[in-house]
């Protein structure tokens, strides 16, 4: 009878994986009403490399930034931001009074949506559909009770006029010509780093005849950009005209060979400075895949089984849950690692990577403990579980939140390029992590005491917890020879499921609570040589220092009181609380000198 | 003494100590202290939140609010974590440390982890004791160079200056040398962080370059002065050349110096003193000194608020539309603590304070006796409806005229002024030699663009044409007020611009490229070709719908000449339309015969505040504190002496002179008059302390990322000051970089990267810069850093050792007294255990 039902159980769960796989390698689905948009293969541009802001980005990623100022967070009839781009580009008209602009803050959306009202009452719909979705249209902008209503917000320099500038950006960065001078894909003539690129639109008309050409475009210059091959550039502007001419009649086989041949022609014309192709087309492919952040859902699989075998002690449940874990893991660490890849740099130094390097530790440590010496013990799957849970809401932040997690690849300001900003905050993030995954097995603590648990407690602290069991584990497998010794499974019936929480939360918060305090300190070390002093009461420092403060008090807590395992399980989630409100509320509401990302 | 009184007392003093000692080492007591620790840390760094509404689950019933900044605390963070209530609590905290690991924790090898780690927070507490309780931090500005100037006497011998100055090589910085025949105006017109040498040795190496613009007695010229190699300074000519109007001297004359009666130098500009920030405290400064010095003298301002507004009489102060503000008194008294102040005896009070306020100059309604002064508010609207709105001051030469002068105001004092502003503006040219006469009116020409046709002088084969490229009226120069027609002539001799001003002496011919406003100053010969007589009779100017106030007090009339060729003058009665040509209605809705300005500080609403400004817009209001006066009333702080109170703007850095101003910054001393009728000058600042040896700046470098400085920071990789320091004797030290994250030791203090000079566009009139001009310097003390660090790491080790080694020495122990029992059982006897193997197992 049991062994059906397990039979069943398995097979559900098979489904289940199957599901999750099923939904991380399908594409997202595509509007059906823009066949050209699909048509269109914009991948070859994968391998151009486009100057802005300092850095040298593969297309694909620099059309999802400069997006981001427009669109937001959306994407516009469910096309790439790639796409989106060019066709701002070439269809600009189209655009006019198409929802395409994100206001983000929900007062500004409604205080526009008011004065438009005002000036046409037939908008009801689409401004109902605006203020949920933040998108409007520039014709509704332009509207002129709601310019007044803009013009008034850009007053206020505390409440509203960061969003109107931010409104402003998006309709420059939506302009044509904007568009078109960003697209800085030509390098500089002599290979020089301390040189801009140039923009395709000083070239474009190179060898154009003038009579074909509009009216307005017969001003422009044509010359070619001196010391690069001349024939190549007339190549070039060819290529490009015949894409703008394709793009405009909605001929997508034009298009798609015009970019094969652009893609092609562009890395050639300077090649001692142009980028890799491998890496720009591992960046493309990067950002077109939201960052790999849908693996979110395969940490969403591993809980669910982890949780079963938790549960109904299943022991098969736990292998599989560990199994996706594992998976899970690898996909995230290939995450982490072409990050660093793409950015030259160990990903650190803004809010979107701190959190998914922080949840990458978090799992990495996880990981390494469970198949090493936490193999054999009553805490197998425990901390494997934390870490699940860790990197699920920390990808889920980075998927459904772009806006304030910012995925893109930025220059670091000249006062992060110091060593100690991989030691310091590194340390940190990592004792953050564990802080969550401690928080987690105390939320399991705390669940297992509101349901009839007793009053268990790890008797000899995480660490010493965790050599017990691994000694008890290992004189079990030594054979029952000594009598005395007593079986892995009888252990943990014996000590029971609360002491395991508060195991895995003192194992997890002895860590943390060193690795934070060392955290600060290197801080403080880094601070005295860049600020000028190591500790300025900065909100971020102090927050920091709050939640050791919390692991200070949970410490001396368990020391005195009877009911150690649910001070310690009510602290952890206090201390994790302090270090959420450090990250969300300090870093987003009170700036300070920390406000790098 | 009694052997049992000497009992009693013991024990009086053992059950008083006690109680004390057993708090001191109670956990409870310091799991107390660190909870309000926690509270304490948080209020200070978030602040609170609390609701104003009784519906709190609605998010805007909820207020946030830095408590530490509130009236009756008006502390920074620095101030708020150093109060007595965080010294008690740190005392306390230490206090219990050390008596609970003395009394309660036996030092053996398993406490060793708990040992180290409290006994490194007791260190960490006292290096930062060390730390804070030494510590100063501030910023000094260094800039790279100063131009000295020196001048010799005509045909006097070289080595003889008879005049001398000095300015900073900024963009703009300008500075008179000499009198009379032999005055040197010399301004700094540009400045190249890194001009490449294109001769001599050197050729290819870059270096900071400064041109200077020079107008000496006889001619105007650019003297060029490279940092570094005074052996390439030359001077630069003006030519008549259209395609080269400015070349180097020693291609024209073959000597690179033209005037030899002119020194120029570039010289280090040494820092001596760093200004305190309003940080680890407040450091606000009140600096005076006599009109005509130029050395300041410090007068600290202790215990003058920092976020909040105090305002003694609302009336001082202009409000923001729907502000309301309540009078707040203050009183904060700053006496002389220099010895070399030059009025010892005088004592000042600052009485209000602004965190952010801006002078305004608003108009208000004079009194019958005040002096003319129309301002007049007109309506324009057009038959389609459109309609725009101007406000016209006659007293204002900027703001006299709108729309390009179409509309003006104008104020007379006599009735026989109004005739001339009736008459078209004309222009008269004159040709003598060939009898050539012809007048022109403006109007219509003066409307057209740039790019006008030419129009004949005369015959059309007459070889003489003009076209008129702007008129401007209301041109102050001089004191004067005149009018001008810029024109360009062709004539025989060739094409050139002519300024032809009402005033015909003014007039002039101007060279290719030559700035108008320097020309008015220079000598010599006025116009380039003499047989072109030209005459501008300006009339009523541009304005096709004229504004006359007067004679009379309260008169108004309207010169109306749009769309008709003689102009027609119309009573004007306020907010009653006149009808003027093609459906355009103009309406004076509101005018003031006789406006005078008021000059006050504008607080600033808060929802318009810059939120990084921080205290560059604080203003104070200072009065001298009168004895005998303040005796008789002293009920009313301030109000005896409030005729004399000033309000002063804010200055981040004090600077001497006007030739040493930085960029960004300004200086705006006032003048107070004391009570004994002498003058003297304030100004508000911070205060500021001497370095350890003065700093000089070599160069400054960016270092960009790929592609090179785009104007926007982010594509900025380090910002490098390379600077010296004045060592003993006088001598400049090696140069040294420091930059962002590597700071440069000297002395004791440590000198940092803090700002930079960003290149600037030019604005309002002023210049561009290339920027690098200047560097911040960020300086601090870091006494007890090392006992600091020491204590955090001795802590840290002691936490890995009280959870990583500790367990295992338990289980070691656990282990050896279990096989001493089983040993013991299997022998017979009573086991015996080493002390510590126990003791630490029932720990």
């Amino acid at each position: 009878m049991r062994n059906s039902s397990q039979r069943l159980l398995s097979a559900c769960c098979s489904v289940l994986l199957l599901a999750v796989v099923a939904l991380l390698t399908c594409a997202p689905v595509r509007a059906d009403d823009l066949p050209f948009a699909q048509q269109v293969d914009l991948t070859p541009l994968d391998r151009v490399a486009v100057f802005s802001e300092g850095r040298l980005k593969s297309f694909s990623s620099f059309a999802n930034q400069q997006m981001q100022f427009v669109t937001g967070p959306r994407k516009i009839g469910g096309q790439g931001s790639d796409f989106t781009y060019f066709d701002l580009l070439f269809r600009g008209n189209a655009y006019e009074d198409a929802d395409v602009i994100y206001v983000k803050n929900r007062e500004v959306r409604a205080r526009i949506s008011e004065a438009a009202l005002r000036a046409d009452p037939a908008l009801t719909e689409r401004l109902r559909a605006f203020e949920a979705s933040g998108l409007v249209s520039q014709k509704i902008l332009n509207l002129p009770p709601v310019r007044t209503e803009l013009q008034t917000m850009e007053g206020d320099l505390i409440r509203t006029a960061k969003e109107m500038d931010s409104i402003k950006g998006a309709l420059s960065v939506k302009d044509p010509s904007f568009l078109l001078g960003s697209l800085r894909v030509i390098p500089p003539a002599d290979g020089s780093l301390d040189k801009p690129w140039v923009s395709i639109g000083d070239i474009m008309l190179l060898g154009a005849d003038p009579a074909t050409l509009p009216a307005a475009a017969r001003d422009r210059p044509m010359n070619a950009v001196p010391g690069i091959d001349e024939a190549k550039q007339r190549q070039l502007a060819a290529d490009w005209r015949g894409f703008v001419m394709a793009w405009q009649q909605g001929d997508a086989t034009a298009v798609n060979t015009r970019v094969k041949a652009i893609a092609t022609l562009l890395p050639t014309l300077v090649p001692s400075i142009y980028p890799p192709a491998e890496r720009l087309e591992w960046e493309g492919w990067y950002f077109r895949n939201d960052n790999l952040s849908r693996s979110w859902l395969v940490f969403l699989g591993a809980i669910v089984f982890l949780l079963l075998g938790l549960v109904y002690r299943w022991k098969r449940a736990t292998q599989i849950g560990m199994g996706v874990f594992a998976m899970a893991f690898l996909l995230q660490t290939f995450a982490v690692m072409l990050r660093w890849y793409i950015s030259g740099r160990w990903p650190n130094s803004n809010m979107f990577e701190a959190v998914t390097t922080a949840a990458w530790m978090g799992t990495a440590v996880a990981f390494i403990a469970e198949v090493t010496f936490l193999r054999r013990t009553a805490m197998h799957g425990v901390v494997a579980l934390g870490a699940c849970v860790t990197s699920m809401v920390a990808l889920m932040a980075a998927h459904f939140l772009p806006v304030q997690l910012n995925s893109n690849i930025s220059n670091m300001m000249p006062v992060l390029h110091d060593v100690w900003l991989y030691i310091h905050t590194n340390v940190i993030i990592f004792s953050y992590a564990l802080i969550f995954m401690s928080s987690i097995s105390a939320f399991c603590y705390l669940v297992w005491r509101m349901r009839g648990g007793g009053l268990a407690f790890a008797r000899v602290g995480g660490a010493g917890q965790a050599m017990e069991m691994m000694a008890a584990a290992g004189s079990g497998a030594a054979g029952a020879a000594s009598g005395g010794a007593v079986s892995k499974t009888a252990h943990h019936r014996a000590t029971g499921v609360g002491e395991v929480f508060d195991g895995v939360t003192m194992l997890l918060t002895e860590l943390s609570f060193v690795m934070l305090w060392a955290g600060i300190v290197m801080g403080a070390i880094w601070a005295d040589h860049s600020w000028g002093r190591p500790w300025g009461w900065d909100p971020k420092e102090v927050f920091a220092l709050n939640t050791f403060i919390i692991f200070a008090l949970l410490i001396h807590v368990r020391w005195k009181v009877r009911d150690k395992g649910l001070w310690t399980a009510i602290l952890a989630v206090a201390g994790a609380a302090v270090m959420l409100f450090n990250w969300i509320v300090i870093n987003f509401v009170i700036s300070g000198l920390h406000s790098y990302a | 003494m009694q052997p049992s009184t000497f009992r009693y007392l013991s024990i009086a003093m053992h059950s008083l100590i006690r109680p004390i000692l057993d708090l001191f080492s109670s956990v409870r007591f310091g799991i107390v202290l660190l909870a309000l620790l926690f509270a304490y840390m948080s209020v200070g760094s978030a602040g609170i939140l609390y609701p104003i509404h009784p519906n709190i689950f609605h998010p805007d019933a909820w207020v946030h609010a830095q408590m530490r900044q509130w009236r009756p605390f008006e502390m920074t963070e620095f101030e708020w974590f150093h109060w007595w209530p965080f010294d008690v609590l740190m005392a306390l905290i230490a206090l219990t440390l050390v008596t609970t690991t003395v009394r309660r924790i036996p030092l053996r090898v398993v406490n060793l982890g708990v040992w180290m780690i409290h006994s490194g927070i007791i260190m960490l507490i006292v290096g930062s004791v060390i730390y804070f309780g030494t510590k100063v931090e501030g910023e000094a500005p260094v800039v790279r160079r100063t131009v000295t100037i020196g001048i010799t006497a005509k045909d006097g011998p070289a080595s003889e200056l008879i005049a001398t100055g000095t300015i900073v090589a900024m963009p703009g910085s300008k500075l008179t040398v000499g009198q009379g025949a032999d005055r040197y105006d010399v301004e700094v017109q540009s400045i190249d962080p890194s001009w490449e040498l294109r001769s001599g040795a050197d050729i290819g190496k870059r270096a900071y370059s400064v041109n200077l613009m020079i107008t000496a007695p006889d001619r105007r010229f650019m003297r060029q002065v490279i940092a570094g190699y005074p052996e390439y300074t030359e001077d630069l000519i003006f030519t008549q050349d259209k395609a080269q109007p400015v070349k180097r001297a020693v291609k024209e004359t073959g000597k690179p110096i033209i005037d030899t009666r002119l020194f120029v130098a570039l010289d280090y500009c040494p820092q001596t003193d760093f200004y305190l920030k309003n940080d680890l405290e407040k450091s606000w400064a009140l600096y005076v000194r006599r009109p005509g010095e130029t050395r300041w003298v410090e007068r600290p301002v202790i215990g003058l608020p920092l976020y909040n507004d105090y305002v003694p009489d609302l009336n001082e102060v202009f409000l923001g539309p729907a502000e309301s503000a309540e009078p707040r008194s203050l009183r904060v008294m700053i006496p002389a603590a220099a010895a070399d102040d030059p009025a010892p005896g005088v004592v000042f009070e600052a009485t209000g304070y602004l965190r952010y306020g801006q002078m305004r100059t608003r108009l208000i309604p004079g009194g019958t006796d005040a002096a003319p002064n129309a301002v007049a508010a007109v309506d324009v609207s057009d038959s389609e409806g459109r309609s725009a709105q101007y406000r016209l001051i006659a007293s204002d030469p900027q703001k006299r005229s709108a729309d390009g002068g179409v509309l003006a105001i104008r104020q007379i004092s006599d009735e026989e002024q109004l005739a001339p502003l009736l008459a078209q503006p004309t222009l008269v040219f004159r040709v003598p030699s060939r009898n050539i006469t012809l007048t022109e009116s403006v109007k219509d020409a003066a409307l057209t663009d740039k790019d006008a046709q030419w129009r004949p002088i005369g015959p059309v084969d007459s070889g003489y044409a003009y076209r008129v490229v702007a008129v401007q009226d209301d041109l102050a120069i001089g004191g004067r007020e005149l009018s001008v027609a810029i024109l360009e002539l062709r004539t025989p001799a060739g094409e050139f611009r002519r300024w032809t001003f009402s005033d015909a002496t003014m007039s002039r011919d101007l060279a290719p490229g030559e700035d108008p406003m320097a020309a008015m100053k220079r000598g010599g010969e006025s116009f380039t070709d003499k047989s072109l007589e030209v005459e501008y009779r300006p009339g009523n100017g541009l304005a096709l719908a004229l504004l006359v106030a007067g004679p009379e007090a309260g008169r108004l009339r309207l010169v109306d000449s749009l769309g008709r060729p003689e102009a027609r003058v119309v009573d004007v009665t306020p907010r009653i339309p006149v009808e003027l040509a093609a459906g355009v209605k103009l309406t004076v809705t509101d005018w003031m015969p006789n406006a005078m300005q008021e000059s006050k500080p504008f607080v600033v609403p808060q929802s318009q505040r810059q939120r990084d400004a921080r205290e560059l817009f604080s203003m104070m209001r200072v009065n001298q504190v009168l004895p005998a006066k303040a005796a008789a009333a002293p009920t009313a702080p301030g109000a005896a002496s409030a005729s004399t109170a000033e309000w002063l703007t804010y200055h981040p850095y004090v600077f001497d002179r006007a030739q040493d101003v930085l960029r960004r910054y300004w200086l705006t001393p006032s003048t107070i008059t004391l009570a004994d009728g002498t003058a003297l000058e304030v100004l508000f600042s911070r205060q500021r302390e001497p370095l350890p040896a003065p700093v000089a700046l070599e160069t400054f470098e960016l270092t960009t990322e790929v592609g090179g400085f785009s104007g926007q920071s982010s594509s900025i990789r380090n910002y490098t000051s390379v600077v010296r320091f004045q060592e003993a004797g006088g001598t400049w030290g090696a140069p040294e970089r420091l930059s962002v994250n590597e700071p440069v030791e000297f002395d004791g203090m440590s000198f940092f990267q803090s700002q930079w000079d960003p290149p600037e566009e030019a604005r309002q009139g002023g210049m561009a810069s290339a920027g690098l001009n200047y560097t911040v310097l960020g300086v601090g003390n870091r006494h007890g850093v090392w006992v600091q660090l020491i204590g955090c790491i001795v802590a840290c080790l002691g936490m890995m050792y009280a959870f990583y080694v500790k367990p295992v020495i338990k289980r070691r122990n656990e282990r050896l007294v279990l096989e001493e029992i089983a040993r013991a059982k299997a022998e017979g006897r009573r086991p015996s255990f080493a002390k510590h193997h126990t003791e630490s197992v029932h720990a």
